[in-house]
């Protein structure tokens, strides 16, 4: 395939395309397949969509620590792009995590929310990707703006581990549901939540491949734009 | 009964984030192609 064209695949449309429907399709495991708890009855049902969007956000925030580290490791404009797009689906799969969790904790333990390390731990990350965002959007020059944003982004991820093991660490009144052994799920609960875990896969990877994709795009535009402002200046 | 409301708005508030997140993806493609049409133009002038 010719390089300029490239960027045009079909490809992530269609992988994206496809994690959403597997993922909807994962609906039909969750509501029929799946048993209802005894305790928490139909609420637990949450549960099965909020455990994906928080382990792929926290992929994401991996995503964005190994291409910082390739930033400042080989100058990697990409890799530079790469934590943006990564950056970006992560703070928005966060924020619909706390969302879930905000209405699970409302339901299930009567609050909104609770300083449980858990949940603390991951407003945290939230707070420091917004930031880090926000950091991206700053009109720096480019190569001090990657380095600086580098930097940030392997200094953030000090939380990421803490958002993971906060729950078996320290009290918390947070499910760590994985953590025991056969983690207290009835075989056909962990398989449904696993389905969504996988599926809920090719959607994030779609996403981030589509927004890197564009980033891609506008850099190459913003290029096309300054040469041919050279050229007429060059001519005038 | 309860329950399926607070589920409803879990799933809600997960399909709505997501679909907000894809109309911002999709109105950053819309501006992208404008400026490439905008850069063919200007070529054909040439």
């Amino acid at each position: 395939m010719n390089a300029s064209r490239a960027p045009f695949s079909a490809l992530p449309q269609g992988l994206a395309l496809f994690g959403a429907l597997a993922f909807a399709a994962c609906q039909g495991l969750i509501y029929l397949y799946a048993p209802v708890e005894a305790q928490l009855g139909l609420m637990q049902k949450v549960f099965y969509v909020h455990l994906p969007l928080a382990w792929w956000a926290l992929i994401s925030f991996f995503v964005v620590f190994l291409a910082s580290v390739a930033v400042l490791l080989r100058a990697s404009d990409a890799a530079d792009r790469l934590c943006r797009a990564a950056a970006e689906v992560g703070v928005v799969l966060t924020t619909l995590t706390l969302a879930t969790g905000m209405i699970w904790a409302r339901r299930s333990w009567g609050v909104w929310w609770t300083w449980d390390p858990r949940l603390t731990t991951a407003l945290i990350m939230w707070f420091v990707y917004a930031g880090y965002l926000l950091l991206r959007g700053l009109d720096l020059p480019p190569r001090r703006k990657s380095v600086i944003c580098a930097v940030v982004g392997i200094v953030a991820f000090l939380d990421v581990p803490l958002v993971f093991l906060s729950a078996r660490l320290w009290r918390s009144i947070h499910p760590a549901v994985f953590a025991a052994k056969g983690g207290g799920m009835e075989p056909e609960m962990k398989l449904t939540a696993i389905a969504c875990v996988v599926s809920f896969a090719f959607f994030w990877a779609g996403l981030i491949w589509l927004r890197k994709r564009q980033l891609d795009m506008e850099t190459r535009v913003r290029a096309l734009l300054l040469a041919r402002q050279g050229a007429d200046e060059d001519e005038a | 009964m309860d329950h399926i409301y607070w589920l409803l708005a879990a799933n809600v508030a997960v399909w709505c984030g997501l679909g907000i997140y894809l109309l911002f993806l999709g109105q950053r493609q819309r501006s992208l192609a404008a400026r490439l049409v905008q850069l063919e133009s200007l070529r054909h002038e040439d």
